[in-house]
């Protein structure tokens, strides 16, 4: 009996979890907390340079260019396990399936991917690393990322409803869908979903030894995909939805998360957590304070903006919809991680030959107008942003439909 | 009227829906079959804003969700 009561309890807890999607804001919070966490034993969330290792491991295979090796490289390993993180999320909730789009809509995720690369590497840093991370950072750069990303957005928005009136026949034709669970069945699903959490909790258990905070990295960077799986956290949809639909739950999400991780980031920042050794506390400060500021921040960042939205999903997005089964999103991400090392070798030279050094420098907003300056301009553009998308979704101002 | 979404993921679906809608009156009534799992929390709120109501959510065999939209 009792033990019947403790099944229906366990049952009833897994539903909470797996049986709808959670509101955006819950993935939000609770991706900002580990956020914190990351970066209380090593250093923030970021997505674009992990995708480049893999893509020069890759590469590496060809040719005689010593690297780290992909299962060596902590970012490396979190971009795989978001993936795999995802997965489970979505098996659990039996929602993975592999979901094959129409031709045109593949075309898509390969442009779209090809442009994050090159706007990750010429911006240093992706929606999470120079955005949700960065932003929280106190880097002034992530803030300059963030306003051409938001320019490449609305653009590339523009360029979708253009299609949508006058080439509709791009995104459809012939779809495939594989592996799905029929209702009420589906069992399948969730027991690989048991198989990979064991499987990924051995793979951790591994590196425990040697290298704890690879195993750190590998549970938390597998939480992060199920929550971004099971919230369908999204920065693309955060910056578009207000100017489309006139959503704003995507955005109120987003502004959760950097609220979260900017109280976490300043806390470790100001008090120089987790410094070590002489010049520690100045290292801790400028974590993830890139050198783009202002030139190739604003570039990237518009470039990065036209990709994710064309693809629709950022460098995380792409992961955990990667890991739910949808095929576009395979093309954008193998086409980002095939683009970066490329990027990184030959367009970012070519782009550092024309900008002056003076405008591509490490711009950490306390050491201008100190702590608090920085903690309230942040606090100010989260709460205008709120206050906008708010305003906008009850107007309908300036969304499209 | 029939909306083929299966296969593709955020925003088209909603995008595509936006458009049909628009070549129908009030009291229509649109199919839309899909395959990404977004559309479901997506579709609610989409329909409430915009005056129109979502009669049915339903899942089909072979991962496709079937979803009926009346035109406000």
């Amino acid at each position: 009996m009792a033990n019947n009561k403790n099944n229906s309890a366990l049952a009833g807890l897994f539903q909470t979890f797996f049986g709808k999607h959670w509101p955006v804001w819950v993935g939000g919070v609770t991706l900002g907390l580990l956020n914190i966490l990351l970066f209380a034993i090593k250093s923030p969330w970021g997505a674009s340079g992990g995708l480049n290792s893999w893509g020069e491991n890759f590469y590496s295979l060809f040719g005689s260019a010593q690297v780290v090796p992909v299962f060596k490289s902590n970012y490396g390993m979190l971009v795989l396990l978001i993936m795999l993180g995802s997965f489970v999320g979505a098996l659990f909730s039996k929602e993975f399936a592999l979901r094959v789009p129409p031709k045109g809509e593949m075309v898509k995720g390969v442009i779209g991917g090809l442009l994050m690369a090159v706007g990750a590497t010429v911006g240093i840093g992706c929606s999470i690393g120079s955005f949700f991370s960065g932003v929280p950072a106190l880097s002034g750069g992530a803030i300059i990322f963030t306003i051409g990303m938001f320019a490449g957005v609305l653009i590339s928005l523009k360029y979708l409803l253009w299609e949508m009136e006058h080439r509709p026949n791009w995104s459809s034709g012939k779809s495939y869908t594989y592996l799905a669970a029929q209702p009420d069945k589906g069992r399948w699903q969730v027991i690989t979903g048991w198989i990979m959490v064991v499987l990924i909790a051995v793979v951790a258990y591994l590196y425990a030894g040697s290298d704890p905070v690879m195993s750190w990295f590998i549970i938390i960077a597998g939480l992060m995909g199920m929550i971004c799986q099971r919230s369908r956290f999204c920065i693309v949809k955060s910056f578009r939805d207000p100017f489309m639909s006139g959503e704003s739950q995507g955005s109120v999400g987003v502004i959760a998360g950097l609220l979260v991780s900017l109280i976490g980031f300043t806390a470790i920042k100001y008090f120089g957590i987790g410094a070590i050794g002489e010049g520690g506390l100045r290292a801790r400060e400028m974590t993830w304070v890139f050198p783009h500021f202002w030139s190739r921040a604003i570039i990237g960042g518009f470039i990065f903006g036209l990709g994710m939205t064309v693809a629709g999903g950022c460098a995380v997005g792409t992961l955990w919809r990667m890991g739910e089964g949808q095929v576009k999103l395979w093309f954008a991400g193998i086409a980002f991680i095939l683009m970066s090392p490329i990027s990184t070798k030959f367009i970012v030279p070519a782009v550092d030959n024309i900008l002056p050094q003076s405008a591509r420098f490490k711009n950490f907003l306390p050491d201008y107008i100190g702590y608090d300056g920085a903690f309230f301009l942040v606090l100010g553009i989260l709460l205008l942003w709120y206050v906008f998308v708010k305003w906008n979704e009850r107007t309908g101002k300036f969304s499209a439909f | 009227m029939t909306l083929d979404c299966k296969g593709l993921s955020c925003p088209m679906p909603i995008m595509k829906v936006a458009k049909a809608m628009r070549d129908l009156s009030s009291g229509e009534v649109l199919e839309m079959l899909g395959t990404d799992p977004g559309t479901k929390s997506d579709m609610p709120s989409w329909c409430e804003k915009n005056g129109n109501e979502l009669l049915s959510v339903e899942d089909l065999d072979g991962g496709v969700t079937r979803m009926l939209i009346k035109k406000g």
